[in-house]
């Protein structure tokens, strides 16, 4: 197939139209107008992302908490002591400023007559702030009249890094193939978590970004904490947000207390083990009861928690035009589905982030950078939980607000030379150019379905991915393994294709590092959870797992969290 | 040689209420719509990606879309007979 080819230009390349790249592009140009900002998105910027699939939550902070307490709750009920304690009283600290500047965006955020925030409590020290789903057009509205530049259906596929520092990425049009060379001084990656093109609404977070800073040679932390699970009706595959409150086994017997003892903030990975046991035992399939007699006999919520049962909390949620027209639509789609039925299973997302970025947002490449969903658990900050919501619902969308404002503002900071960016070599450019349209010039070999669906295996059951053991692991390494073989003749047939064969292989890559994490982690902490080492082990695992590509070879190495600087210590 | 993943989600389209604002295929986030320029329509290209997400439905102000999810062509995967 025939394509144009074109070379591009500027100071700042963000990859990745979402809430992230959007907030990072409008930072930059606020506080150094003089920058030259790309967007490159592979859908259309304000549309492609999560932010506006549905979630449409920020976490609040009560301003009687102080970000202190908050990080303390965090590290020890969720973070599990692996967290960058400092990053996340960051993140705490700038919540108001970060609300205030969504509405000086333009962005639709609710408040009370009185002009505090309209705040819904959801656990114990969190509560949310609704926001409407065209958060992102409001954004990307903002971002034009400041003179960002925008491509769309436009697809990052590969960095190139000169010495140790960034250089620009070559993309191409999912729509004709034009092939991009584009030079930039500095590079975003906001392309978002790997979701492994598993469930609905999730499925946009393919991993292209993360697996191409992987080849690029940027380090990766905490792989391991990568595949969040939810629990979903079994005939809708619709998730029941806090349903794991009211989880009943075949005998009637009300679950929950096996695995909680007070309501948390969110689902936790052992209410999934919780389903997988009593599947084995015999005694599933696993259902939700709600009835008004056994409310007492609920997990009590924790001290100092607001929390209101789940489903009235969840209509509030989407007390918005946007929001609310989504859910009736998905409401009345899946209640025909369920017929009432309110057996459960786990749903599979995923949500593996692992960009390794310091408290700038920055990459180990030089004048790279990662927000949002791509370097959630990358960034440390918030322990030992899978990307947003990662046991911290509301976290997602903030999350990548606050990324890409410290990210910005480290960019915008940044003294340029007023020349060009540099040039890349020739040489570099063929290469890369040859290997990302080589599938399309197969005639037989496997299609990205084949490789994807073979991922998926693997990662997919939660006992090789939630609730693991050394033996599952191995199982599911072996479906990876053959999964990379059968990424290695990828064929397509035209640029919609050609694009997910490039997912395909991002799948495989992440699959990769995820496995050869959990392997080395031999201890449970938080989300991560293992039947061979059921034990948190502060004494030899309190390290943070780095895994890099050196010359072509997965590498990894483990670092000491630096738990002596941090506030709050385990006993 | 392998089960593949594509899903059997159907889009219904009544092209007699579309003013070809193109707010649908802007809304596809997963690239199932490609538009028409000439005659300013969405063309349903690559429906077996669908994840019935209902964002192109939910855009369209005059209705003229309806995602019709096939939830039984969706995975779960769970190693049980019952959820595979």
């Amino acid at each position: 197939m025939d394509y144009k080819k074109e070379n591009l230009s500027c100071d700042v390349l963000i990859a990745g139209g979402g809430v992230g790249g959007l907030t990072a592009a409008i930072e930059i140009k606020e506080k150094n107008p003089d920058l030259d900002v790309l967007i490159v998105e592979k859908q259309t910027t304000g549309y492609g992302g999560k932010a506006n699939k549905g979630g449409g939550v920020l976490q609040y902070f009560r301003p009687d908490m102080s970000p202190a307490e908050f990080v303390k709750f965090h590290v020890e009920n969720i973070g599990c002591y692996l967290g960058d304690q400092d990053v996340m009283y960051k993140y705490v600290e700038m919540n108001t400023e970060m609300l205030e500047k969504l509405i000086s965006w333009g962005c639709n955020l609710p408040k009370n007559p009185d002009g505090s925030w309209f705040v819904i409590p959801t656990g114990p020290m969190t509560s949310m702030i609704t926001v409407d789903l065209d958060i992102t057009l409001k954004m990307r509205q903002r971002a034009t009249k400041l003179g960002v530049r925008i491509m769309d259906k436009t697809t990052v596929a590969e960095f190139f890094v000169d010495g140790d520092k960034i250089a620009g990425a070559a993309a191409y049009s999912i729509l004709d193939g034009t092939f991009y060379v584009i030079k930039a001084k500095y590079v975003v990656v906001a392309t978002g978590s790997q979701n492994y093109r598993f469930a609905s609404m999730w499925s946009s977070g393919r991993g292209d970004g993360i697996a191409a800073a992987y080849r690029a040679g940027a380090e990766m932390r905490n792989c391991e904490f990568g595949n969040f699970t939810q629990i979903a009706k079994v005939k809708s595959h619709d998730e029941v947000v806090f349903g794991e409150n009211n989880m009943y086994n075949a005998k009637g017997e009300f679950i929950t207390p096996h695995f909680r003892s007070y309501r948390e903030t969110d689902i936790n990975s052992n209410a999934i083990r919780e389903w997988y046991w009593q599947m084995l035992a015999g005694t599933g399939p696993v259902h939700l009861e709600y009835p008004e007699r056994e409310q007492e006999s609920r997990p009590a919520p924790a001290e100092g928690t607001d929390s209101k049962e789940g489903g009235a909390a969840m209509a509030r949620l989407f007390d918005r035009p946007y929001g609310r027209q989504f859910r009736m639509l998905n409401t009345i789609s899946s209640q025909s589905a369920d017929q009432g039925s309110m057996e459960i299973c786990p749903l599979f997302i995923g949500e593996q982030s692992p960009i390794r970025v310091d408290g700038d947002m920055a990459t180990s490449i030089k004048g790279m950078y990662a927000i949002g969903d791509c370097s959630y658990t990358g960034s440390a900050a918030p322990g030992a939980v899978p990307a947003p919501p990662g046991r911290n619902r509301g976290s997602g969308i903030l999350n990548a607000v606050f990324a890409g404002i410290v990210c910005g503002d480290a960019i915008a900071a940044l003294k340029t030379c007023g020349c060009a960016p540099a040039d890349i070599p020739a040489e570099k450019v063929a290469a890369v150019e040859e290997a990302i349209y080589a599938p399309l010039k197969r005639t037989a070999g496997h299609k990205a379905k084949d490789v994807i669906d073979l991922v998926q295996r693997a990662v997919v059951p939660i006992e090789q991915s939630v609730y693991m053991k050394e033996d599952r692991m191995k199982k599911a390494e072996g479906i990876v393994a053959e999964a990379r073989e059968a990424s290695k003749d990828l064929c397509a047939e035209d640029w919609h294709d050609l694009l997910a064969c490039h997912e395909a292989e991002a799948m495989v890559t992440c699959a990769e590092m995820f496995y050869a994490a959990s392997e080395m982690r031999k201890e449970s902490r938080g989300w991560f959870l293992r039947e061979d080492y059921p034990d948190i082990d502060n004494k030899n695992w309190l390290k943070w797992i780095i895994v890099q590509n050196v010359d072509g070879k997965m590498t990894l190495h483990t670092e000491d969290v630096p738990i002596d600087k941090y506030p709050n210590k385990p006993e | 040689m392998f089960p593949t993943i594509f899903t059997k989600h159907t889009i219904e389209f009544d092209p007699s209420k579309c003013v070809g604002c193109g707010l649908c295929y802007k809304a596809c986030f997963v690239d199932v719509i490609r538009w028409d320029e000439e005659n300013r329509k969405p063309i349903f290209k690559y429906v077996e990606d669908c994840e019935h997400c209902f964002y192109c439905q939910s855009q369209c102000k005059k209705e003229a879309i309806r995602v019709v999810p096939n939830y039984a062509s969706e995975r779960l995967l769970q190693s049980f007979p019952q959820y595979k």
